[in-house]
This record gives C-alpha cells, structure tokens and sequence, in this order.
C-alpha cells in the first residue's frame, strides 16, 4: 500500500490488528497511465522535495521517477483546485478521466500476523555547523543533494553543476563525517554513520567519470572502507587521482566575487596546515534515526539504543528481533547501513516472520505473568508498568489478565502488584524468598547479596569470570529476568536475614532488554532508601548499578567497593536492622495472611452461589 | 517539570546538583566515582509551601 500510514496496532503475534489510511491522491490509481499532460497544464509550479529543493514540480506530480505505482498525485495544500478560484486545469486536460478532486483518505483494517519494521533514515542537517556554513554559501552542498545533481534522472539531468552559477566545477572537496564521530557530542552525532566513506569514493569515481579533468580532494579522519570489494574501490579512487587527506577542515571561506570557497586544514599525517581553494564543497552528511521514529517506536512498543535507532532483542543471537513478540526490523531503522547489508537484513528478517507464519503457532516460554483472580482487585498497577501493554484490566470486575502471547516475562508486574496476586513463571515470590535463604541463613554478615539481571549484569559477572578478573570472593548472586523484578520485600527481606549490604543490578537504560522496565527499579529503588532512612537504617546499605554484560571490569569495579562497604558494617548495625525490619515484616506477613483469608471466603462464598 | 535537585552519591558521599523530573529519562551517575546509586533529595516542605 503506497502512500498510506498505520495509525494503529492492536494486538499480539499471530493477531495483529493494524489500522491504516491510505490518503488520498485525488488522481485514480487504477486508471492514471502517467502521461504527464495534467503536470503539463497544471500553473502552480513548487520546489521538488524529492530533488532536494534543486528543481521545480507541479502540483499534480509524479513523486519519482521510479515511483509505484505510477501514478500522479495532487498536492492539495498547492493545488488551486476548483474552489474558490475555479483552476481545474488538469481535469480538462485529462483523457482518462482520473481526476478526482472529491476523494476522500481510506482506512483499512488489516490483520496481520507478524510485523517487519523497513522504516529506512534520515539524513543529517549540517545547518548547526557554523564552520562549514551550509546556509550561507551556495557552492557547500550536502552529499544527498549532489546524488541528486549527479544523477541522470535528477535536477540536471546528470550535469554536475554548482548552484551559484551553474558552472561546472572544476575543484571539488569532499568533507567526511559531517553530524557523525563528534565525540563531544555538542553536535551531531557519536556513532559512525558506516556509508558515508564509500559514498564519497564512489562519488569522486563518477565525477572523474564524468569530467576526466576535475580535481576531486577528500578531508577525512579514516576511510572505513572494510566490505567486500571496498577496498579495491577506494584504491581505484587513488589510482584515478583523487586526493586524500587525513584532516578535517577548521573553517570555510567564501571569496564574495567568484563564490570560490578557501578551506583551513591541517594534514594531519604531515602536520602542514594550509589553505586550499575549491569550486565546490560536497558535506559527506551522516544518517540518522528517522525523525518520526518514535511514532513507531510507540505504535509497536519498540525500544532505541542511545542513538535512538531502533533495539534488536540480542545482537548477536536474536539481531533482526525486537524486544515486542512478533515484530521484526531491518535496514536502517535498526542501525546506519548500505543497500546489500540492508538487503541481508530485510532477508533475515523475512524469514524469521515466515518462521513463525508457517509454524502457525507461537511457543511462549514458561516465564509468563500469571495473575490469581481470586487475589486481584483490578487495580491496573500491573498494566500501567507493563512494557508490553500484556495486561488487560476489567475495571467493573474488578480484574485483570496476562495475554501470555505478548508477556515477555520481565516481573515488573510481579514486583508493582502490592495484593501478591501476580505469579512469574520459574521466577516466583517463593522461589526468590528460598534462594534468599539459602544465600543468607549462614554467615549472611560475610556476603554482598546481589539481584542481577539476566541480560546484562549476571552477563557482566560472566563476563568477569571468564576474562579472570579479580574480585572479591562476597558477592552472592540472585538472577532476576529485569532488575524490575526486585521487589521492595525482596530486598528488605535480605536485610531481614542479615545482610550487610544489598546491590540492585540491571541493564544500562539503552540497553534494557524490556524496553523500559528498568526505569521502575530505579523508582523502587528510592522507595527503598526512603524507606530505609525512616526505620533509621542507612540507605547507603542498598547500591543500585547498571553493569552491560560487557562490563566485567566494571563488575568487578563495583565488588570491590562494595566489599569495602561490606567491612565498614557492624554487628550492631546489622543486628539492629534486623530487629527493625523483622517487626515490619511481621505486620506484613499478617496483611498478606488476612488477604489470602478474605480472598479464600470471597471464593467460597461465589462457589456456593453458583451451586 | 525538570528542577534544579540536589543528588547525593550514596557510594562516595559526593554532593550535586542537576537537573531532575521524577518521569525524566535520563541514567544518572555520579560524576566523581561514576557510580549510579545517586539518590535525589526530597524538595523540602518549605520549598513545597513557598511554591504554593
Ligand atoms: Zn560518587
């Protein structure tokens, strides 16, 4: 479906329910067989988007050359349609008679049982870098705008012009990395945007194709030229007598008459600063997430790493899934890439839908949230915290329900739902209260009890492990899915039996694994030191961490102080907290008991009405 | 609302101040030993009433 939006997505894997509008084009479809005498007739003449702004279109237009299907659109916002000037140009001019001025958006509602996420980028506005001042002189043009000049079906048909005067330069500078690798981070972007090396040597190579006789110059910091047959290009470049050098321009300089532009830059590899003249400047633009990108992101519960491209569920094992069951991404909504790495991806992840489309059904690990409805009192907490939307909550009944098809199982409900009513799966309350036993019923005083999530921090101790990095042998570690599993009592219950100090550990917030659950620990977290300084306990005790299962070093890093702290509790310290927080847990094990009563007669009672 | 919060580093004692909404999403550090168990402190009732 061309020219359309989803709007909405409902459902789960295997039962998606996507809501879309399919706008309206004011010309049919079916019947338009693209002979342009509509573009021909029609006066309102405005700057072609898809030229960058380089060439003119009509308001009835044809969005690309190569577009699908290929049929002309209406531009309403310039159209001057029939109304109130009568314009009408085009429909005149119409043989087929596929205008229609009168048409309305359609909304389709499709079901669908998995989603591939083909979003693609966008490309970085080099407008907030003074130096190479992109708004200011005509002749310094971004490299989407020269694939544009370049191009034979582009503005000038091919014809490399420079914008000031129409001129064919005869110096041409290329300017690498501009908006990415600013480790500043001031502006632009951190990250690599991985196409832009090969972009401009595959651009010097059309320009010498071209013009034998132009000089083309390249200002880098690296050429990353390391994809099969890469190599080979760049070299070809060298060898045709483009010039490389390893250095980034300071500034750019416009000579008022001539519009020539004068570059500062230092060759890093010689040391010489000097100044050089050009024609022309092509900025070697960056990639960057699409700018609507959080609308999808939202509409399918998808999570970005810091870059805010969007985050596969593993990147090694599971690099094409996404944290959502189901849902699937590839190209460049996952990472800046080039058109075979993009293809490669797409292809993966078309089979990892068909996948599941062929098996016809989906196994859910054993992980799930379950919730006991006989505890529930329909709160919705549980569906407020869930990343997932898993939870669906009936107000009037005072209930709520996990579709297991779409719990991931991260416990984040398990540790919100203060009625007990939510069971994980292989994760439950009990099993947690009988490893925090076992961990703490001997010699508790010796220990860092630690809650790790699976992803990232249990990975870092791992990571530790086998890098045989040193650290101290106290840590005692307690595997959560999220961190957002740690529940309150969790941690006050391994204070309870003696614990000396007490690490809540996750997964960096790029990272988390499910989306943002993350973002809950810490909100539990500072409960907890709350809490714990009301009952005279110092909240110093209680570490919070993200540790990536990269992070051995830092793994072992935070052993280390914490086993200083360790040392730095007493007894006293320690017996005191006990006898504090064992009154408190006496009053909560009696509210719970009371709970599990009432809902035992509630239950009952409904039995014997049923009878 | 982002308001100016003063953090404590609940590992070294380091004292700070930044930025912080109790929704924003931001992984806080400490900027002395980098580590991330960094407790905002509570806008004094005072503050509360003046704002009031
Ligand atoms: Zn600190």
């Amino acid at each position: 479906m061309a020219y359309s939006e989803v709007e909405e997505v409902d459902g789960y894997v295997g039962n998606f329910k996507v809501k879309v509008r399919k706008k309206a084009r004011y010309v049919r479809e079916e019947d338009c067989n693209s002979c342009a005498e509509c573009a021909e007739v029609c006066p309102v003449v405005v700057p072609d988007e898809f030229q960058m702004g380089l060439s003119s279109r009509k308001a009835v237009y044809l969005p690309f050359p190569q577009a699908v299907p290929a049929s002309y659109i209406i531009d309403m916002e310039a159209c001057l349609g029939t109304n109130p000037i009568a314009c009408g140009k085009c429909e005149e001019a119409c043989e087929k008679v596929c205008i229609d001025y009168d048409m309305k958006d359609e909304i389709f509602e499709l079901e669908v049982g998995v989603v591939v996420v083909a979003t693609g980028m966008d490309v970085y506005d080099p407008t907030e870098l003074d130096e190479y001042c992109y708004t200011r002189y005509d002749n310094v043009i971004t490299s989407m705008e020269f694939e544009r000049l370049i191009c034979a079906g582009g503005a000038t048909e091919g014809h490399f012009v420079r914008p000031s005067d129409r001129d064919v330069p005869q110096r041409i500078a290329f300017i690498q990395c501009v908006g990415s690798r600013n480790n500043a981070g001031d502006k632009g972007n951190r990250y690599c945007s991985n196409i832009c090396c090969m972009n401009t040597v595959k651009d010097t190579l059309l320009l010498r194709d071209h013009y034998p006789d132009c000089e083309c110059t390249v200002f880098y910091v690296d050429i990353r030229a390391f994809g099969k047959g890469f190599e080979d290009l760049y070299m070809r470049s060298r060898e045709e007598g483009v010039k490389y050098i390893r250095g980034l321009p300071g500034e750019i300089r416009q000579d008022p008459e001539t519009k020539n532009l004068f570059l500062t830059a230092e060759n890093t590899l010689t040391g010489e600063v000097r100044e050089y003249e050009f024609d022309a400047v092509v900025l070697s633009v960056g990639v960057i997430p699409r700018r609507d990108s959080a609308l999808v992101k939202k509409l399918l519960s998808l999570s970005t790493t810091g870059d805010g491209f969007y985050m596969e569920a593993h990147p090694k094992l599971k690099p094409v899934d996404t944290p959502t069951r189901g849902v699937y991404i590839c190209g460049c909504s996952e990472s800046p890439k080039d058109v075979k790495d993009s293809v490669t991806q797409a292809s993966a992840a078309a089979a990892r839908a068909m996948t599941i489309l062929n098996a016809g059904h989906v196994t859910v690990e054993a992980i799930t949230a379950a919730i006991d409805p006989a505890l529930c009192t329909g709160c919705g907490l549980c569906a407020k915290v869930c990343p997932f939307n898993a939870v669906e909550v009936d107000k009037e009944k005072k209930t709520a329900w996990v579709v297991s098809a779409m719990c991931m199982g991260c416990g984040n409900c398990g540790a919100t739902c203060n009625q007990g009513a939510v069971t994980m799966g292989h994760f439950t309350d009990d099993q947690y209260y009988a490893q925090i036993d076992a961990l703490l019923d001997e010699d508790a005083a010796d220990k860092v009890f630690t809650f790790a999530c699976n992803w990232c921090s249990y990975a870092g101790a791992d990571n530790a492990g086998i890098s045989r990095i040193q650290y101290p042998a106290s840590p005692r570690l307690v595997r959560t899915m999220c961190s957002a599993r740690v529940t309150e009592d969790f941690v006050l219950y391994a204070f309870v039996k003696g614990a000396p100090v007490v690490l809540v550990s996750g997964c960096h917030f790029a990272d988390c694994h499910y989306i943002d659950a993350n973002r809950q620990t810490v909100k539990r977290v500072y409960r907890l030191w709350d809490k714990l300084e009301k009952l005279g306990i110092r909240p110093e005790r209680l570490q919070l961490e993200w540790i990536s299962a990269a992070e051995g070093q830092k793994f072992a890093r935070v052993m280390r102080g914490l086993e200083e702290m360790r040392q730095q509790v007493t007894a006293e310290e320690v017996e005191h907290t006990k006898k504090v927080l064992a009154e408190e847990w006496e009053k909560k094990l009696a509210r719970e008991a009371k709970r599990k009563k009432k809902a035992e007669a509630d239950e009952s009672r409904d039995e014997v009405q049923v009878s | 609302m982002s308001q100016e919060t003063k953090f404590k580093c609940l590992k070294c004692g380091h004292e700070y101040v930044e930025k912080y909404a109790p929704d924003d999403d931001i992984e806080r550090a400490c900027p002395k030993c980098h580590s991330n168990s960094v407790r905002p402190e509570k806008p004094k009732k005072a503050d509360v009433a003046e704002k009031k």
